[in-house]
């Protein structure tokens, strides 16, 4: 075939695989919207349902008194909310999560990034770091509040515990995955060590890093409300546990829901924080964990 | 190379570059022809022999030479521009003047509207240009590596770039090595030709391409003499070629 016509012939073809994909697109969209919509109602449908399934075996198949119900819950989540007592309360476990957190992901950072210096730092390091992961921290909780005392910095340290493991590991995942291809054709360029890693092992590590971080974040939770159950005279955990020592368990509901309402909106910024982050990739996430 | 059984990739392989040379490489897949690029680039040292550039053995990463490989080799959290300014950085030039070379090279690909998207948002031949102006952007960069840089693209996108890439090239000076299985490419770019032998690779034959430069990438086929030289390539290659779907059917 001469040449002109076989260029004439693979110019249609591509003409007509462009048109294809743009219709594809068209409707792909159309449709995605259709499908979240029905995904919305479905899940307002199930938490309704369970509502009324609450609301109705409240009283007749299980005693109110272990599991309240719906409005007595509500009615303590306004009561509380409107006295100041939830948000007083809240705050110090605000605080005390939200410094562990920070402490957890910079040393848990930090640690990953000096072990990959030291020679095979990793490797020695590694039965002593599962070993330490694979312990309960609440098993570890009345000893940190003896070394650490009964205020901030034992709820600090508990948080800190349950994110700085998960954040290590992932953080090592991130260099180790990173693309030989690249690393060579950026030394090629003449980068120093310090430029190979600011440049490119760190911010090819950054997807790993911020999938460890949401999946850490209520585990800062859970560290600063178990130190609060060990000991303490403040704090949602405190509350929980003063609210039940006194069968009071609608209160205990109000003060769980306000930490799941908590949960939900700190996810949502983490979630906005990485769109920002990674906003170089594309909306199917090619690599990295998604 | 894998861990295990080791294994010789080349053998005796003796070429002289000179300054300002588009040399071109072909031979049978797994001849090892990449490796003479890597062992240049300084990524690979050889266990015999040596590799000068400019009179000096090669010992390390070669900082002088731009490697332009299959994969574009971008980093997708930047932008086209700030991908070609990478090399730039790396060598320390300030950050005003980086960023006034490396736009003016994305303007003469015409990708100047495109400075700010990021690779997944570039086509095909859009990366391809940005990971080629980003080896010509750094001044220190003297020799280009290119492993097969238009393998994966479509033929027309190739010849445009092939078209593209000569005219960047013309007159810069620079020198480029060219590995590609493609003989017509070899001939459209290059000086010279080298073909290789199969496994151990080594230099079959050199061969001059004596076209006029410059060259009309569409039209190269037609250009009196192609015929001969295509032929005379082709000779070389027939029996490399042959030799290994020999040894593959042996196995």
């Amino acid at each position: 075939m001469p040449a002109r016509e076989r260029h004439a012939q693979a110019h249609e073809a591509w003409a007509r695989e462009q048109s294809l994909l743009l219709d594809e697109e068209r409707r792909s969209a159309g449709h995605r919207r259709s499908r979240t919509l029905r995904v919305f109602a479905l899940r307002i449908g199930v938490l309704a349902g369970f509502l009324v399934l609450w609301s109705a075996a409240s009283g007749r198949l299980i005693d109110s008194l272990f599991v309240s119900d719906p409005i007595s819950v509500a009615r303590s989540f306004i009561q509380i909310s409107l006295d100041g007592t939830l948000w007083w309360h809240l705050r110090i476990t605000l605080l005390e999560m939200t410094l562990g957190y920070i402490l957890g992901v910079a040393v848990g950072v930090g640690l990953a990034i000096v072990v990959s210096l030291i020679w095979r730092g990793e490797q020695i390091v590694r039965p002593l770091m599962l070993g330490v992961f694979a312990i309960p921290k609440v098993a570890l909780a009345p000893l940190v509040i003896v070394w650490f005392g009964i205020y901030l910095l034992p709820k600090v340290i508990l948080a800190a515990s349950l994110v700085l493991f998960i954040v290590y590991f992932s953080t090592l995942a991130g260099f180790a995955a990173v693309n030989r291809d690249l690393v060579a054709s950026v030394r090629v360029m003449g980068a120093s060590r310090a430029a190979l890693f600011l440049k490119l092992i760190l911010p090819s590590a950054a997807p790993y890093i911020f999938s460890a971080m949401r999946i850490t974040l209520p585990g800062a939770l859970i560290g600063a409300i178990i130190g609060e159950f060990v000991s303490s005279n403040r704090g949602v955990g405190f509350l929980i546990a003063y609210a039940s020592s006194r069968y009071d368990t609608a209160q205990v509901f109000a003060a769980i829901l306000s930490l799941l309402m908590f949960s939900l909106i700190l996810n949502a910024i983490v979630s906005r924080l990485e769109k920002y982050v990674a906003r170089w990739r594309s909306e199917e996430p090619q690599w990295g964990p998604a | 190379m894998a861990r295990g059984k080791a294994r010789t990739a080349l053998r005796n392989v003796d070429l002289t570059i000179q300054r300002g040379e588009f040399v071109c490489l072909v031979g049978p897949s797994g001849c090892g022809k990449s490796t003479v690029l890597n062992m240049f680039a300084g990524l690979v040292t050889p266990t015999d022999g040596t590799i000068l550039h400019d009179g000096r053995v090669i010992a390390d990463v070669n900082t002088r030479v731009g490697y332009v490989t299959q994969d574009d080799n971008l980093l997708p959290w930047r932008t086209a521009l700030g991908n070609v300014e990478l090399a730039l950085e790396c060598k320390g030039v300030g950050r005003a003047a980086r960023r006034e070379r490396a736009f003016d090279y994305l303007a003469r690909v015409g990708l100047k509207g495109s400075a700010e998207l990021y690779p997944h948002e570039l086509s095909g031949g859009m990366r391809k240009r940005v990971s080629i102006v980003r080896t010509l952007v750094d001044d220190s960069v003297d020799v280009i590596l290119m492993d097969e840089p238009f393998g994966p693209l479509d033929a027309q996108t190739r010849l445009v770039l092939q078209d593209e890439l000569l005219r960047l090239w013309q007159g810069t000076g620079r020198t480029i090595v060219f590995v590609t299985h493609d003989i017509v490419e070899a001939i459209t770019l290059s000086d010279r030709i080298a073909t290789f032998t199969g496994v151990p690779g080594s230099i079959k034959q050199v061969r001059d391409v004596t076209l006029p430069r410059p060259r009309d990438v569409f039209h190269i086929h037609e250009t009196p003499g192609f015929a001969t030289i295509y032929d005379a390539i082709w000779n070389d290659l027939r029996e490399e070629l042959l030799n290994e779907r020999g040894s593959d059917a042996g196995a």
